[in-house]
């Protein structure tokens, strides 16, 4: 008797199992964020938000392709912080897993590294932290900050306010010497002279400041003043300590960070950075339903992480002290992108997904952002002033920068 | 940062008294409590604030509500006159530094401010801005607040800026001459001839030196801005004389205007600010020199705190210890464990189990206290955790340096591992206490107090070690193991028992510099990394087995760094120093003073 029930049930399990799995049909797409290493505390955030947002779609009914709905199945690799293998992976996720479309790379290094994987096999990868510019591939999509929608708006602003003596400060490393290149050129456009542009980079691990912050106060002595940092990660620390104890503020001598965002304020001393600014193109204090929306459900998928619809286990989700910072909403905002592309063109052939994707247009937490043939977003950019609380106020804000990824078509040679 | 009650916080105990003995009972405590913190009660000012709230509350209290931010700035200006009531000062600075709240009904916006005195949950009575009396809930109780929920009433900078103009000029007339003298070249850089009176004014009281030289700048740089060429081109030259750097900008920027428009300014000002300039330059070049040296010997006591502990177990007993790093951390995390129960107490795992550890909850001076603690208790744990790894695995082997150098290695990569689960793969916040922030200036010489205090460090450490080593007999114990350890055996030595407390007091110190290097650099699972190199360099370059060779080659690398970066950059710089030790290896490969014994040698 209890065989026979047994065997009843087993019946009734597989009818069930075979109903979902036929009404899940499921396409596979990557995900290639370092899990551990050093850029582990960063990229962990963005492979969270991209399984929030794969389990938002799934839940909503999925991809609608053909008259059917397909599921987001998630493969999440990683590259360990190590350059090198970043290629290895992306190989691996575009030719055994097959998968669709790619969400990931942090630093500009890996992306290079795994550029020439994507072009040879046709793959689509999605990037969305803010970077140099000076690249342009048909397989990759920026939805990142291109130079000209972070620095350029808050040197603007600082022109604006009256600022006459500007300090480049960054870590040693492509992006800030890149960008302050093409800020130097902008500047001097400006009727800024040489002599009022200080450029100086420490390594990375940096923690002996005080030449640098001696130097910025005999700079900024004649007032006037301020500071264009792209210091990364917890250098910031030492420094941001060290200008405090000189006696600077953020109101006789302020600091535009561009890469302090909303998540890397978690590891620093915030009461030394507040008044100081950044700029991005999203805020997670920003009021507006949508951001509210999405925060709440961030927030609330953190503490119990699933991706619906699939057999994937998520795992490794911190649900302490979380936020939402620009380059989450980017990478999100860039999956809703490709989803729109996918429905549009019917299929997920990269190169008709590809076709289909320039001109998209999505709704995102803080406004409408298109995609350009340019493969980058025009996009809303605001300036914040950091707050005690590790939050953003915005100051100011520039609607509609078209991303623009060469530097001579905005300088104009 | 809590704001001191404001003075009318005491007016309203007699207005209270006949409504209830319990709400009287509370009032006239925080009337007490009030009184006793300003020292003073003036009853008549309390009477006169009962019966109007001061103009100088209404508009500020106006300003706050203000939706404008130019609105803001415009009555907040208005304010200007208002220095003497203090309870304008305080509130205003306390809106600067996001120390004002506002509480928001249906249809009010009330803005208030926290009471310095807070009771057990850290809670405090919200005092209206407006007229300074308790916020009350419907049955007349005081509502209270802890100020870490509420958010605090925003600020522009621009607003800040207008705040700090106006709290500058109250600043004016401080008792305090640091901050007299801060607001003077803040508004001196301003250039505004309406300064002027105010400037002259103070100058007639003014008795401290670096308050008038600041007074004496201030107006001179206000009227080089003058039209008059006569004032003007004797202003340039007082500013000379002053070796007023604030303004040499503004005398380069006048020279490059004079040079290309004679006519408009004349000969006078072009030789005067001529004069002017080269003066100050001087005086910059020399000011570069002493901060260099300074800086150079502070880098260099960082580098001597980081290595001491490394030249004593790697120097004397010649053990390669790559887990010298990782022992100053649990120095560094020993100083963020002792923060925690000093403060608001603290969470971390212990191999996936959670510990919730209960602080203290003091604040002020016992808080900042924690740090000295943090030293001592720093030096116990790290000795500890070194006498763990001498007992375990080093004794094992003293006579397999390349063994050591791989056993080392691997305890290193295990302890990472360890405080990444235990304190999470990010930095943690190891706070200063008030008395480690902020410099002073000499000359226009910066010194920052976290540098001197460590400069101070390092030659207390040295002399301890020296003492130690020179004048105890276990000094005289580890010397003889360290020359010959069998001999010293044959006499009676305990070269075991040796071997285990150097191991232990060599860790000891890294733990104190573990701790001590948290006020300058982050606290995270790599802190070790960041050093461990510094550390052998330096040991290395001094003469392994020398004390002396280790403090000279720590001043050498510290202060040739510092004298290379203003001119390659932190990179470069870096690698010149690298580059210029190999050679000098090469040509000295026992480094810098050369211990000479028979164990060494053999």
């Amino acid at each position: 008797m209890k065989t026979r029930l047994n065997k009843i049930f087993a019946t009734i399990a597989a009818i069930g199992l075979a109903c979902v799995a036929h009404a899940a049909e499921t396409v596979k797409v990557g995900v290639l964020h370092s899990l551990s290493g050093t850029m582990a505390i960063s990229e962990t955030s963005l492979k969270d938000v991209l399984l929030f947002t794969f389990d938002e779609i799934n839940k909503s009914g999925g991809i609608k392709v053909g008259g059917k709905s397909v599921l987001i199945e998630p493969v999440v690799v990683d590259p360990a912080s190590n350059w090198p293998l970043f290629a290895e992976k992306a190989e691996q996720l575009l030719v055994k897993d097959k998968v669709a479309a790619v969400f990931g790379c942090w630093t500009s290094v890996s992306r290079k590294s795994c550029l020439p994987v994507f072009e040879k096999e046709n793959g689509l990868l999605f990037y969305p932290v803010q970077y140099e510019g000076e690249e342009l591939s048909k397989n990759i999509f920026y939805t990142a900050e291109a130079v000209n929608q972070q620095a350029i708006p808050p040197v603007d602003y600082m022109l604006a306010e009256g600022k006459k003596k500007f300090y480049l400060l960054g870590s040693d490393y492509v992006y800030p010497r890149t960008t302050n290149k093409i800020l130097k050129k902008y500047l001097k456009m400006k009727g800024i002279p040489d002599s009022d542009i200080e450029e100086i980079y420490t390594p990375f691990g940096h923690t002996d400041y005080q030449t640098i912050v001696a130097s910025i106060k005999s700079f900024s002595a004649g007032g006037k003043a301020c500071i264009i940092s792209t210091l990364n990660g917890d250098t910031n620390v030492p420094f941001f300590k060290e200008f405090a104890n000189a006696g600077l503020t953020s109101e006789n001598c302020p600091v535009v960070s561009f890469s302090i965002s909303e998540d890397e304020f978690r590891g620093l001393p915030a009461k030394q950075l507040v008044g100081h600014l950044g700029c991005w193109t999203y805020f997670m204090s920003i009021k507006t339903p949508e951001n509210t929306k999405f925060v709440n459900d961030f927030l609330k998928w953190v503490k119990a992480p699933v991706v619906t619809g699939v057999s994937y286990n998520v795992s490794g989700v911190d649900p302490k002290g979380r936020v939402t910072c620009s380059p989450m909403n980017l990478s999100r905002m860039g999956v809703y992108l490709w989803k729109q592309a996918v429905e549009k063109a019917g299929t997920f052939n990269v190169d008709k997904v590809r076709t289909a994707l320039i001109g998209q247009k999505f709704k995102g937490p803080v406004g409408e952002v298109v995609m350009q043939a340019n493969h980058h977003l025009v996009n809303n950019v605001f300036i914040g002033e950091t707050l005690a609380s590790g939050q953003f106020k915005v100051i100011k804000t520039f609607n509609a920068v078209a991303g623009e990824p060469f530097s001579d078509k905005f300088l104009g040679k | 940062m809590h704001v001191p009650p404001p003075l009318c916080a005491k007016t309203q105990a007699p207005v209270k008294i006949n409504l209830q003995t319990r709400r009287v009972r509370r009032c006239v405590r925080a009337f007490f409590l009030a009184s006793l913190c300003l020292g003073l009660v003036d009853s008549r000012a309390a009477a006169a604030a009962i019966a109007t709230p001061s103009t100088n509350r209404t508009v500020l209290t106006e300003a706050v509500l203000a939706e404008d931010s130019d609105k803001q700035i415009e009555l907040v200006r208005k304010l200007v006159n208002a220095g003497s009531e203090s309870i304008v000062e305080q509130a205003l600075s306390a809106w600067r530094l996001g120390n004002l709240f506002l509480l928001e009904t249906n249809d009010t916006r009330i803005p208030f401010l926290l009471e310095a005195r807070t009771d057990g949950e850290g809670k405090a009575v919200a005092l209206r801005l407006l007229d300074g009396e308790a916020l009350k809930d419907a049955d007349g109780v005081p509502i209270k607040f802890s100020a870490a929920d509420l958010t605090p009433v925003d600020t522009t900078s621009k607003l800040r800026k207008a705040i700090k103009t106006t709290l500058d000029l109250f600043a004016l007339s401080s008792p305090n001459s640091k901050i007299r003298r801060d607001a003077v070249i803040k508004l001196g850089q301003e250039q505004d001839p309406e300064y002027l009176p105010h400037f002259e004014s103070r100058l007639q009281d003014e008795t401290v030196r670096e308050a008038r030289r600041a007074l004496h700048e201030a107006i001179s740089l206000t009227l080089a801005a003058s039209e008059d060429p006569v004032v003007r081109d004797s202003a340039v030259l007082r500013l000379g004389e002053l070796r007023s750097i604030t303004s040499l900008q503004f005398i380069k920027n006048l020279e490059k205007q004079a040079a290309a428009n004679p006519g408009k300014f004349g000969e006078g000002t072009l030789s005067a600010t001529r004069a002017a300039a080269q003066r100050i330059e001087t005086y910059i070049a020399f000011g570069n020199l002493f901060g260099t040296a300074f800086r150079g010997v502070s880098l260099s006591a960082v580098i001597l705190v980081a290595a001491l502990g490394l030249a004593i177990t790697f120097g004397l007993m010649n053990i390669i210890n790559m887990a010298h790093g990782e022992i100053m951390a649990v120095g560094a995390y020993t100083a963020f464990v002792v923060q925690g129960l000093f403060g608001g107490g603290l969470l971390f795992s212990v191999f996936g189990k959670t510990v919730s550890l209960k602080g203290m909850g003091w604040t002020g001076g016992w808080f900042d206290a924690y740090f000295i603690v943090a030293l001592a208790v720093s030096f116990v744990t790290a000795g500890l955790a070194g006498l763990a790894l001498e007992r375990t695995i080093l004794r094992f082997l003293y006579r397999r340096p390349l063994e050591s150098l791989l056993a080392t290695w691997g305890v290193s990569l295990i302890l990472q591992q360890i405080f990444r689960h235990t304190f999470g793969s990010a930095n943690v916040q190891v706070s200063s206490p008030s008395f480690l922030s902020g410099s002073f200036v000499v000359h226009d010489v910066l010194f920052a107090y976290n540098r001197l205090f460590i400069v101070g460090f390092a030659l207390f450490v040295v002399f301890l070690t020296w003492l130690l080593l020179s004048k105890t007999s276990l000094g005289l114990q580890i010397r003889a193991v360290m020359q010959n350890r069998a001999m010293a055996s044959c006499i009676g030595v305990r070269t075991e028992r040796v071997n285990m407390m150097t191991f232990a007091f060599g860790s000891g110190l890294a733990g104190m510099a573990g701790a001590c290097l948290s006020q300058i650099a982050n606290v995270g699972p790599s802190l070790g990394q960041r050093y461990i190199i510094d550390c052998f360099m330096v040991v290395v370059l001094g003469g392994v087995g020398n004390l002396v060779g280790t403090v000279s080659a720590a001043v050498g690398v510290g202060v040739t760094d510092q004298i290379l970066q203003p001119w390659l950059g932190a990179v470069l710089g870096k690698i010149t120093v690298l580059a210029a030790i190999i050679l000098f290896l090469q040509w000295r490969p026992n480094g810098l003073f050369v211990t000479r014994s028979r164990s060494l040698e053999g």
